[in-house]
């Protein structure tokens, strides 16, 4: 069956997902919230009509059941005032708090309520989240914003005379400069103008960097460095951009945003790198090979520039068909779990793979099938989340 | 002594040369077939070095079709390799561009001085046909523009039968660009892994009504009843390899015998006037 | 948008893509195999005020809505026509002469395609709509249903919108739609005769559709009369002799070549030449529940492949480890010896944009593939079939 063509969904109500405020429990049980609240929503009740478009009801879809029956509870001023910070999700222009004990954080700012009173109001649509005395709103959706210590894949757009600017799927590029690399031949080597000239093969543009954030510019721009043997130019694999942190499905930040699996079907070991910016490599795991002439000599340095010997490189080494199938199985099963709203971390990862081979057991074509678009991919998502 | 201040007539009496007049008028009815053979393309005339101020430039005539219309003439000029602007992203390979333009006296329908959809899509198939040719690495981070002005297109004086022919016409022309193209850009000095030219080749009926349909090679439209498919092939002799194939019309899918026929006269006539090609050229060079 | 806009992949992405779907069979970096296409979601009659609507999106998001929109207009005479006089000096020769005479014009069809983010009159729009219409218009046939009297037609406009900027070239996406927005359009039925001024039904129930359907689908005795059906366009790729279709962004940067095919369904049998009957003869069944497809136009795509950035193979990368290092002359030489084998020939694992075009073998089995009974046109036909029109 080449093709698939299916007829549109019918529009259905989606469950809250439960991972998402899990923050704000501790928000909602916070007493004060309850007495500022009142004065945070004044004469809310006496408004007209219009108020029933209120920000504070749950079900997104099926606005007019919804909105009436929020309606008709609303005269319980009190109840529904206590439900703000149980739902959680607020919209731009909606009024968190005015009680002054409380910090403005991300996604907020602060506006004149009645009698001088600052609000603080929500300039997003999100989650409020609460870090100790911080409030924030974390939107729903958004790019990455890098923070010092992300690991991120990133791609080279641009070479300059001395720095690289690097797509990492933030709202800037970011920025890796010739000093923040380790230079070939010998890992504390001074730079030089002729690594200055040919800066270019070193990276070049659309090669891929897995690197670190070093520090941020105050416009929030990042500057990478890829001091580091684990850090440099990606080979022997696949790259796929999903969406970052920030909410919904995509990469979240974890204990391990690298590791190496061990693959089925006579796959071998396969890294996975999972950027925290959303963008994931998945390749061949390749031991460093160790030249001959460097095998006798012994010492940290030299064998630290031995192994980084492959950092520029851009010439892939063998790959086996059978690797190459398991890198497009799991590659398939990253693609599922993010068009199903998942989130993509080593756990899921390993088990959404791990299903995936069980399917493809059972699948007409055989383990050799490593296709999961379409229904294959819901089925996969529908056997991860009844775990 | 003779009288050298004037010219003299000839000693003996001769007759007046009488011109004929340019092929007789067609009278209703009598339609012009094609005379060639169905494997044999128009004679063309190819010149390289025809605008002095581009790096190349090349012009191509090829001769009408005995029926007072007029054969297509191109003229094409390459500017590069050159620096492309500080704005534009870096570049492996050489940047292409490609223009190409019908003058607006050129064909029967005036045209206007902004590129429409026809001449922007040849374009676009030109760049296609010559982006395979051209040894694109050899010069990274510089761009080069070919531009191709369509001085006269072709055409028949007879006006009733223009209808619906002006498609088949673009083959034509497109063929013609490719292979101008080509020869400028090899007397622009742009390394190139073949000379490409450019070939057509169409499935047309004849007059005759029970007449099968028959492949022709370089067609003139307006020769034929009906032209059922035709294709143009930018072909590399050397390599043996296609840069660009471009089929229309309407075969059945059953007939792929028919299909690769069209193809292969295709490639024949782009041979021919590859041929052509490396003439001018070595004629250039030497 | 052009085809060959900058695809920003490194070379070592490339080298491994390409050598993947070098396999047999290729593997495919989203698992599909080489005939599959993403699957979608199509509807049709989406748009209450258009002649004909259809909306089509694949699973990453990517949404196409075309809508077909028929306004009457006088035909502008033209001095080969017929004089109208003439014509009707007797009704029984108008009578005769009527089916002779409709005949369109490729003017009447307007095809427009708006890529977010692209100019209309970018090159990659242009060619496009031209594709597009130009397949639509291939047999001639198409403008013919356009025709009402002599002196009135219809003209059609067909807007292309995709809605967000493409992940992907468009193109099979583009032409699903325009082919579902097609066989769901309907035209309001003409109440007036000959050649007055037009004059039609309100009843938008008892509008035909522009391109008749078979006529029911309970007699399947009677019903396997294939009706015509409006072009598809599919886009084929090939690496080394791997052909692939519906190609994503990442597969069309390593495409040796990469074909844009036009087939159309057509309703007579008659057309078909002596050659191709004997064949038939002998799969009886499968003839009468097969497509009777056309070849109607064929195109190179320039695949964003040759604008690819090289890579260097590590004999001769100054910044590969073992060589930074090196002073001596003679290790030196050697290795501008192997550069040199380098630029000549391919070396494994490093990837190298392709030069020349592409042997005739190759492009004609891709045109097979496409076209072939029980080929990919077909399923993707009897695919469009199971969509439901309103």
């Amino acid at each position: 069956m080449p093709i698939t063509i299916l007829p549109p969904k019918a529009f259905r109500d989606q469950p809250p997902r439960h991972s998402l405020n899990h923050d704000s429990d501790d928000v909602m049980s916070d007493a004060t919230f309850d007495s500022e609240d009142s004065d945070s929503q004044p004469g809310g009740v006496s408004l007209d009509g219009g108020a029933t478009i209120h920000p504070r009801k749950r079900h997104r879809s099926g606005a007019g059941a919804a909105a009436s029956s929020t309606f008709t509870k609303r005269p319980k001023t009190n109840a529904a005032i206590n439900s703000i910070p149980r739902s959680a999700i607020v919209t731009p222009g909606e009024r968190i708090t005015t009680d002054p004990q409380w910090m403005r954080g991300h996604g907020t700012y602060l506006s004149s309520a009645s009698l001088g009173e600052q609000a603080i109001t929500s300039s997003l649509a999100g989650i409020v989240t609460r870090t100790n005395k911080l409030l924030s709103v974390r939107p729903l959706r958004a790019r990455y914003t890098p923070e010092v210590g992300d690991l991120v894949v990133g791609r080279i757009v641009e070479v300059q005379a001395k720095r690289w600017r690097v797509d990492v799927g933030s709202t800037q590029l970011a920025a890796l400069p010739l000093s923040a690399i380790n230079l070939p031949g010998g890992i504390l080597r001074k730079r030089t103008e002729t690594d200055e000239l040919q800066i270019r093969t070193f990276f070049a543009e659309g090669d891929l960097v897995v690197a670190e954030v070093q520090q941020l510019f105050q416009d929030g721009g990042a500057v990478l460095h890829t001091r580091s043997l684990k850090y440099g130019k990606l080979r022997n694999g696949v790259f796929m951009a999903v969406s970052g942190t920030g909410g919904g499905g995509g990469v979240v930040r974890s204990r391990r945003q690298v590791w190496t699996l061990e693959s089925a079907n006579n796959g071998g070991p396969i890294d996975v790198i999972l950027g925290v910016n959303g963008y994931v490599w998945i390749s061949k795991h390749v031991e460093p090979v160790v030249p001959e002439e460097a095998k006798g000599q012994t010492g940290i340095t030299n064998l630290e520039e031995v192994v980084s010997a492959t950092m520029y490189s851009s010439q892939n080494d063998r790959i086996e068909p059978e690797t190459m199938r398991e890198i497009a199985r799991i590659r398939g099963v990253v693609t599922a779990l993010v068009e199903n709203g998942l989130r993509v971390d080593e756990d899921m990862v390993t088990k959404g793979y791990n299903e995936a081979v069980e399917l493809a057991l059972v699948s007409a074509d055989g383990p050799e099938d490593v296709y999961l678009g379409g229904e294959r991919g819901e089925q996969l998502a529908a056997a991860l989340t009844a775990v | 002594m003779a009288d050298r201040r004037r010219i003299n007539g000839p000693v003996g009496t001769t007759n007046p040369p009488i011109y004929d007049d340019a092929p007789e008028k067609q009278s209703e009815g009598v339609k012009v077939t094609r005379s060639r053979p169905a494997n044999v393309i128009r004679k063309m005339y190819l010149k390289t070095g025809v605008t002095p101020s581009a790096s190349g430039s090349a012009y191509l005539e090829i001769e009408s079709s005995g029926n007072g219309g007029s054969g297509l003439k191109l003229s094409c000029s390459v500017h590069g390799p050159r620096a492309l602007p500080r704005s534009t992203p870096f570049s492996p390979h050489i940047i292409l561009s490609t223009h190409v333009k019908f003058a607006p006296f050129a064909t029967k329908q005036r045209r206007g001085y902004i590129r429409d959809p026809i001449e922007r899509d040849l374009g676009t198939h030109l760049e296609t046909a010559l982006r395979g040719s051209i040894i694109a690495d050899r010069w990274p981070k510089s761009g080069v523009d070919i531009i191709i002005s369509i001085v006269e297109g072709e055409q028949d004086r007879e006006t009733s039968k223009a209808q619906g022919i002006e498609a088949w016409d673009t083959m034509n022309a497109l063929s013609g660009c490719i292979t101008v193209a080509s020869v400028a850009l090899a007397d622009a000095g742009i390394d190139c892994v073949d000379t490409v030219a450019g070939g057509v080749a169409a499935l047309v009926q004849d007059a005759g009504n029970d007449a099968a349909p028959s492949i022709v090679v370089d067609p003139i439209p307006s020769e034929h009843e009906k032209v059922l498919a035709a294709c143009c092939i930018a072909y590399l002799p050397t390599r043996q390899e296609v840069t660009n194939l471009w089929f229309k019309g309407d075969l059945p899918a059953s007939d792929m015998d028919v299909y690769t026929q069209l193809i292969e006269k295709g490639i024949q006539a782009s041979k021919s006037a590859n041929r052509v090609l490396v003439d001018c050229l070595n004629e250039t060079v030497g | 948008m052009a085809s060959s806009q900058h695809v920003l992949l490194s070379p070592a992405e490339l080298a491994y893509l390409h050598a993947s779907l070098n396999l047999t069979p290729p593997i495919r970096p989203d698992g599909r195999s080489p005939t599959q296409f993403r699957p979608l979601v199509a509807e049709t009659g989406i748009l209450p005020g258009t002649n004909g609507s259809a909306r089509i999106c694949f699973a990453d998001g990517t949404e196409a809505i075309v809508g077909v929109k028929a306004e009457v207009e006088r035909t502008r005479t033209r001095h080969d026509f017929p004089s109208l006089d003439e014509g009707t000096e007797d009704d029984d020769d108008l009578d005769d002469n009527q089916n002779d005479v409709i005949k369109g014009d490729n003017d009447w069809v307007e095809m427009t395609v708006e890529i977010p983010g692209y100019r209309d009159d970018d090159a990659g729009t242009v060619f496009l709509s031209v594709m597009l219409s130009e397949a639509l218009l291939a047999d001639g046939e198409f403008t013919k249903r356009l025709w009402i009297n002599q002196r009135f037609h219809w003209k059609l406009y067909l807007d292309i919108l995709l809605i967000s900027p493409p992940l992907s070239y468009p193109l099979p996406l583009l032409s699903l739609t325009t082919h579902l927005a097609l066989l769901a359009a309907r035209l309001p039925r003409l109440k007036s005769e000959g050649d007055e001024d037009p004059l039609f039904d309100d009843d938008w129930a008892a509008a035909p559709y522009l391109y008749p359907r078979p006529s029911e689908k309970g007699s399947k005795a009677t019903a396997p009369a294939p009706a015509a059906r409006p072009p598809v366009t599919l886009l084929v790729m090939a690496v080394g002799n791997n052909i692939i279709f519906d190609p994503s962004k990442e597969e069309l940067a390593v495409a040796d070549v990469a074909l844009a095919v036009s087939v159309g369904e057509s309703s007579s049998t008659t057309t078909s030449t002596t050659s191709s009957k004997p064949t038939a003869m002998d799969i009886d069944t499968e003839e009468t529940k097969g497509h009777n497809l056309r070849l109607l136009s064929v195109r190179t795509i320039d695949p964003p492949s040759r604008l690819t950035p090289p890579g260097i193979p590590n004999a001769s990368n100054s910044a590969y480890g073992a060589n930074a290092g090196v002073k001596d002359t003679e290790k030196k030489k050697q290795q501008q010896e192997q550069a040199r084998t380098a630029e000549s020939e391919a070396v494994e694992g490093v990837w190298k944009a392709p030069r020349g075009g592409a042997k005739t073998l190759v492009m004609a089995t891709m045109v097979q593939k496409v076209l072939e009974k029980g080929g990919v046109a077909d399923e993707v036909l009897d695919a469009l079939d199971g969509v439901d029109l309103n």
